[in-house]
């Protein structure tokens, strides 16, 4: 067996309890399809989404490998974000569809599909399109495929449901053990 | 040392559903040594169960049995699965309220007098008046701990910074705006805490300052001995006898098991799509169309409020989450004033979602993507904003039917929810956007988002007050036209919605109905 599959499998059943169960009563509530599981805490591989010659990278193939990452970046764009808040909502998808005929190829699949729709539109491939406005008229086009809005909801949940995230935003988080905000500035503002 | 009952007990109310309708009149009937079985949809949670967070509350308390939402509405594409955002669980939705409790106004009990017949609506006077609720208002705030009240004295909870912005652009554009009158103690009270300020009201709340049935009637009930509360307990349909009296409830346990409580009266108290639901589920050869529906009128006129977000962006740092979730309220346009070219009042709440929550609600559905909201997410922090409440028109095509095909893991017909708005909600959420708008400019935002409607949590109407049997389901008391043993007891009953959030007055017309049940009861009437 490969070990580095191994590995990768171990650390998604790990997760799969907390962050698992959360994504899919989001799921619910957005009503979308699959089964993708969210991280908040994911193993980051250097370089793209993974090793070149990891078994993921491999099974999606190292040109979907950059795509998916643009693609996740155009969805929700921050520019001070690093790469690492993406990828780790997009490794976990890639390691599912290792072991899943259908998920893979509604990742690979969606990864040449923008390819299509950029070199017939603009005839680069999408991540050499240069411009973000004309990358958005290529993922419109296949915004309502759910590839895209799995990425999508997935993205949603591990940009702004991650707790790592959160002081970046502004947002406090718990606060009941904390004593909540009565004596930490509930009523503190400078400028009304 | 709970109190059990027996399956062949025939002398006590069975009550269905544990929230603000159900759980408060089985502790006012125990409190009058009134026996009663509350069976309830959904689990018991602890205290300790309770988070600040609200994705995970929201997998974790949330009523996500399949539903389905159709019609024109935008709620009808975003959420297509999601009508309500209520509560499984004992306690129901007063886990999830905000707390906000605020009574009705006069007009609202007769809006059909007030307003005339409105074409398109289905709209009537309740068979109650301001006047004849005002006493059992005062109980209900005086029972949930209602700060800024005459009842209790209470302080309010004092000017957070989200409220401090609001409550300055209203002052800008002449508009009133007052801190909100909250179930939610600024003191210690009945045995439960002052609020600390977490910020999630709306998830369940972790320390008990804000009133739930779930730790304050239910306990209270079960600690008389004569309330027996049975969780994760679905009914299944409601039996009668050859006279037309119910008899008993038959419903499925946590494991699928199906059982037969016998009862003298039965409350329904599911919420409003739940509630219809079960009268409708229960026809039999007798009653053909479902328990209590001579009328027609069992499941039409659902009504949720007309409602809408609106939050702007500032330049400098608002913190809104540092606050109680709803602070304070803009009142200006809650009165009923055609001239604005609606009947009917609104109000301005406001409301702070978290981070997580904002990134669903901002632009909802499968558009919701791209540097535009990624740039309005960055600005979290700088946001401040409103939940739109205003009097949703009872319109008879807005309705709870059954699915004529696909059942629930219960192997009831899944509940289809129809909603469209009335020309009036269309023109009132309109009116609505732009004093926003006015109001957020005049204190110097920079840009001002306009949100759709979220799935209900203020769901009402569907087993209405009428005077007349033929205009509704149940009389001014709660009770069934048709079956004198049969209430409803939740804001299904609700004639009209007014601008006010449901919860106060559901609890005023609960500790009103358990009065009239004990009579009847005495009275052998019932």
């Amino acid at each position: 067996m490969n070990k580095n599959k191994k590995d990768l499998l171990q650390s998604t059943s790990a997760r799969k309890g907390k962050a698992g169960e959360v994504c899919m009563n989001r799921r619910r509530f957005l009503s979308k399809t699959g089964t993708y599981a969210v991280a908040a805490s994911a193993v980051v591989l250097g370089g793209g989404l993974f090793a070149p010659d990891s078994y993921a990278a491999k099974k999606i193939g190292e040109k979907a490998n950059t795509t998916l990452l643009k693609m996740a970046r155009d969805i929700y764009p921050h520019d001070t974000l690093e790469d690492k808040y993406y990828t780790q909502v997009l490794t976990p998808m890639i390691q599912a569809a290792a072991s899943d005929d259908k998920k893979l190829s509604e990742l690979a699949d969606g990864a040449k599909s923008l390819d299509q729709i950029a070199s017939q539109l603009f005839g680069v491939s999408y991540i050499d399109i240069k411009s973000e406005k004309d990358r958005v008229s290529v993922l419109k086009q296949i915004e309502s495929s759910p590839f895209f809005q799995n990425i999508k909801g997935a993205l949603m949940m591990g940009i702004y449901n991650n707790p790592d995230l959160w002081p970046r935003f502004g947002y406090g988080g718990s606060a009941w053990e904390k004593g909540g905000y009565i004596n930490r500035g509930y009523n503190d503002i400078d400028w009304i | 040392m709970s109190t059990k009952f027996d399956l062949n007990d025939d002398s006590l109310v069975v009550i269905i559903g544990s929230g603000a309708g159900g759980g408060t009149l089985a502790n006012e009937l125990a409190q009058k040594g009134i026996r009663s079985v509350v069976l309830e949809a959904g689990k018991r949670f602890k205290m300790d169960d309770i988070e600040n967070d609200e994705w995970k509350m929201f997998g974790k308390i949330s009523w996500l049995d399949k539903r389905y939402v159709v019609g024109p509405a935008r709620i009808a594409k975003d959420f297509p699965n999601l009508p309500a955002w209520i509560v499984k669980g004992v306690g129901g939705a007063t886990m999830h309220w905000a707390g906000v409790a605020m009574r009705f106004q006069e007009h609202e009990f007769k809006m059909k007098t007030t307003n005339g017949t409105v074409p398109g609506a289905n709209v009537l006077d309740w068979p109650v008046t301001l006047k004849e609720m005002e006493p059992y208002y005062e109980k209900a705030e005086k029972k949930m701990g209602v700060c800024g009240t005459k009842a209790t004295g209470m302080p309010f909870h004092g000017e957070s910074s989200h409220y401090k912005v609001v409550k300055e652009g209203a002052n800008r554009i002449g508009a009133k705006c007052e801190q909100a009158t909250l179930a939610i103690n600024t003191e210690t009270r009945d045995g439960r805490p002052s609020c600390q300020v977490n910020g999630f009201c709306m998830q369940g709340c972790r320390i008990g300052a804000k009133w739930s049935t779930m730790y304050t009637e239910i306990p209270k009930a079960e600690a008389t001995g004569k309330t027996e509360v049975r969780p994760q307990s679905m009914v299944l349909r409601i039996e009668h006898d050859k006279t037309g009296k119910v008899t008993g409830v038959l419903y499925a346990d946590k494991d699928g098991n199906q059982h037969l409580q016998k009862a003298r009266v039965v409350a329904v108290a599911g919420n409003s799509i739940e509630s219809p639901r079960m009268l409708l589920n229960s026809a039999s050869s007798m009653f053909p169309d479902g328990l209590a529906n001579s009328s027609g009128q069992v499941g039409q006129n659902y009504m949720t409020h007309t409602t809408g977000g609106v939050y702007a962006e500032f330049e400098k740092p608002v913190h809104m989450y540092k606050s109680t979730v709803v602070p304070g309220i803009v009142h200006e346009w809650k009165n009923n004033d055609p001239g604005r070219g609606h009947v009917a009042g609104y109000e301005l709440e406001i409301l702070h979602l978290g981070l997580p929550f904002m990134s669903a609600f901002l632009n909802p559905g499968k558009g919701g993507w791209g540097r535009e909201l990624a740039d309005s997410l960055a600005n979290y922090d700088k946001m401040a904003g409103f939940w739109i409440c205003g009097e949703d028109m009872a319109v008879e095509s807005n309705n709870i039917t059954l699915h004529p095909t696909e059942k629930d893991q219960y192997g009831l017909p899944v509940p289809v929810v129809y909603k469209a708005d009335h020309i009036n909600d269309t023109r009132m959420r309109n009116h609505a956007y732009d004093r926003s708008k006015e109001l957020f400019d005049a204190v110097g935002a920079l840009k001002v988002n306009n949100l759709p409607p979220y799935p209900a949590s203020h769901n009402m109407g569907t087993n209405r007050m009428s005077e007349h049997a033929r205009d509704g389901v149940v009389n001014r008391w709660g009770q069934a036209h048709d079956i004198d043993n049969l209430f409803v007891s939740d804001g299904s009953q609700f004639t009209s919605s007014g601008t006010e959030n449901p919860t106060l007055t559901i609890v005023a017309l609960a500790i009103r109905q358990a009065d009239y049940i004990a009579d009847q009861m005495k009275k052998k009437a019932i």
